[in-house]
């Protein structure tokens, strides 16, 4: 066949990046559980913020809290939902990988897009933008509420502090890299069952089981350093506030031992950043690799 | 419909473990013609698809469209359209956002959805959660999927599994006229007979080795011919033939006679004034040469 050699330059792809994006897009709106979850992502941040907003007081404190402490009182405030919501994009990372290899789904996929890798990062990319966008917004109806329900309790928080709206973008941040680790599981394990165990697993048992050793009788300082390096303390350190000792303990300094680290928002990112880099390339490398 | 090509499949082998789903494989699907890709149940009908389709990767071999590995295709979707056996979407999206889904990441104009939708019957249930669909919906929509982008060249594994009579008739009069249109058609099935009336050529295969390639005519060359033949007077019958000399075998509605056409079986009870109350003639079937291809030593 003559058409048989047209590997030639007058042949254009028709699979272009902007395409393959748009159509992971529909995927995505076009499934009941993705809003589902994106309805439990808003109703725990606005519902869980504007809670712990109206409930939050410094009333009982001789001389009252320190300005840097209310503002740490802020931002805790608004961001609080985080701890719950990171179970929430976990599962939904997951779900929106393994789901193709479960439902069979991905065959359709590959069979469109038999590079398999552009599919995948436009996959993880519109999971990504979708949740930013979602836990922004939250956050952005939350953050007012949260001002004047704290106004009320006498905690008044400035909107002019960088750390303040650095914490904010922080946590919508971390919602964000933690759904795509969660992905690159779901696609390295292919299960909904199994990536949502491990994912989990990493996410928040891991933390609190190897917490609780190195916390022991003889604190292990190299087991706590290691556990600060689990995605959930990464979080805590990229979503963290300068006032924040002044606001979980007032007027006591916290006691850290020695040679503990305690890492900057920016670090936090950076290791944030490294898992799903890490997670990613595992997932790539096997999907190139494995039957379908 | 803009690249038709030929299916190409040169020394074929996939291992999963030990064991060889697919063993040495190779044969061409030419365009214009509907091809049978035939084999009993795990004879390797699937696994030789998959690697067609690029989703599985061959221990050996290669499998092209005309000399192009289906990852290599600029336009996969305009060029091959593949249904595959098992579901290949997610019961959770209607039949219609499916469609979107493959248009979209191909740049197929959106006015495909609809024409295909409607080509295989689906404009009813366009919105419907796929999850709700029947066996024959499922197998509708996987055609829907395959036609989507006009290819030159269709790869259907068991398109006709669950389809209803009316279904039936439908499918194989839609194979014709796509390769009517030259286009290369390949179709698998466990089942000649489910295939018989729609395909020129066959490829057969068994324990995922071919047993057998050529027109569906080649077929039936090897084909034994035998006559039914029965009389109120059976054991007269018998004698008749068996004094002009033909191997007679006793069956239940009558006499077996093997080897013979049924006009001389009939001119030998005129001869012995028997008169007949049964005579036709009975092929060995394409069925039974297909089972005896495929049976081999199991
Ligand atoms: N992923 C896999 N892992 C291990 N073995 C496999 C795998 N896929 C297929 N096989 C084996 O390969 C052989 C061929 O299977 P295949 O599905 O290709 O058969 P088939 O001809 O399509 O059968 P059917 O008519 O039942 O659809 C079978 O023995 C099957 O068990
Ligand atoms: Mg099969």
């Amino acid at each position: 066949m003559s058409t048989a050699t047209s590997l030639s330059t007058t042949n254009r792809n028709d699979l272009s990046h902007l395409g393959i994006i748009q159509s992971e897009w529909i995927k995505l709106r076009s499934l009941r559980s993705t809003w589902w979850t994106f309805a439990i992502l808003f109703v725990i941040t606005v519902g869980v913020g504007i809670q712990m907003s109206s409930s939050t007081s410094f009333a009982w404190l001789d001389g009252g809290l320190s300005q840097t402490g209310m503002q740490a009182a802020g931002v805790n405030a608004v961001i609080i939902g985080t701890d719950i919501n990171v179970l929430v994009v976990s599962v939904l990372g997951v779900l929106v990988i393994a789901s193709e290899y479960s439902t069979g789904m991905i065959r359709s996929t590959f069979t469109t897009v038999p590079q398999r890798v552009p599919a995948l990062l436009a996959k993880s990319l519109v999971l990504a933008i979708g949740t930013f966008l979602v836990v922004a917004l939250a956050v952005a109806i939350t953050i007012p509420i949260s001002i004047g329900l704290l106004a009320g309790n006498g905690i008044d928080v400035r909107l002019d502090d960088p750390h303040y709206w650095r914490a904010m973008i922080g946590s919508i941040c971390y919602l964000v890299l933690i759904g795509l680790m969660a992905f690159g599981i779901g696609a390295i394990l292919r299960s909904i069952a199994g990536g949502i165990a491990v994912a989990l697993g990493l996410v928040f048992v891991a933390p609190l089981a190897l917490g609780l050793v190195g916390g022991s009788s003889a604190p292990q300082i190299w087991l706590q350093n290691f556990v600060a390096l689990l995605p959930f303390n990464l979080g805590r350190a990229l979503t963290a506030h300068p006032g924040y000792a002044d606001f979980a303990s007032p007027g006591v300094p916290l006691q850290r031992p020695e040679g503990l680290w305690v890492l900057e928002p920016w670090q936090g990112a950076l290791g944030l950043v490294m898992w799903v880099v890490v997670v990613f390339t595992a997932a790539i490398v096997l999907l190139k690799r494995r039957d379908a | 419909m803009t690249d038709v090509r030929t299916i190409e499949v040169e020394a074929v082998t996939k291992r999963f473990g030990a064991v060889a789903a697919v063993n040495s494989l190779s044969f061409q699907v030419a365009p214009g013609r509907v091809t049978g890709f035939l084999g009993p149940n795990g004879a390797g009908k699937t696994t030789t698809l998959r690697m067609l389709l690029g989703l599985v990767r061959p221990t050996e071999g290669r499998a092209t469209f005309g000399g192009v590995a289906y990852a290599d295709l600029d336009s996969p979707l305009r060029t091959v359209g593949a249904a595959l056996e098992a579901a290949s979407f997610h019961p959770g999206r209607s039949a219609r956002n499916h469609l979107a889904i493959l248009a979209t990441a191909s740049r197929i104009p959106r006015a495909r959805i609809d024409a295909t939708l409607d080509l295989v019957g689906l404009s009813e249930f366009a919105d419907r959660r796929v999850g709700g669909y029947s066996l024959g919906m499922r197998q509708r929509l996987g055609l829907a999927s395959a036609l989507l982008g006009d290819p030159g060249v269709l790869v259907l594994d068991e398109p006709i599994n669950g389809l209803d009579p009316e279904g039936i008739k439908w499918i194989r009069s839609l194979l014709r006229a796509l390769a009517g249109e030259g286009r290369t058609v390949l179709v698998s099935s466990h089942l000649l007979s489910e295939v018989q009336q729609s395909v020129d050529d066959v490829i057969i295969i068994a324990r995922g080795e071919l047993v057998h390639e050529g027109t569906l005519s080649s077929l039936s060359a090897g084909d034994s011919l035998s006559v039914l033949v029965d009389a109120p007077d059976r054991a007269a019958l018998a004698a008749a033939l068996s004094a002009a000399g033909f191997t007679v075998t006793a069956a239940r509605a009558g006499l077996v006679v093997v080897g013979v056409e049924a006009e001389e079986v009939g001119r030998a009870a005129f001869a012995a004034g028997v008169p007949l109350s049964t005579l036709h003639r009975q092929s060995s079937g394409l069925e039974e040469t297909f089972l005896h291809l495929v049976g081999g030593d199991r």
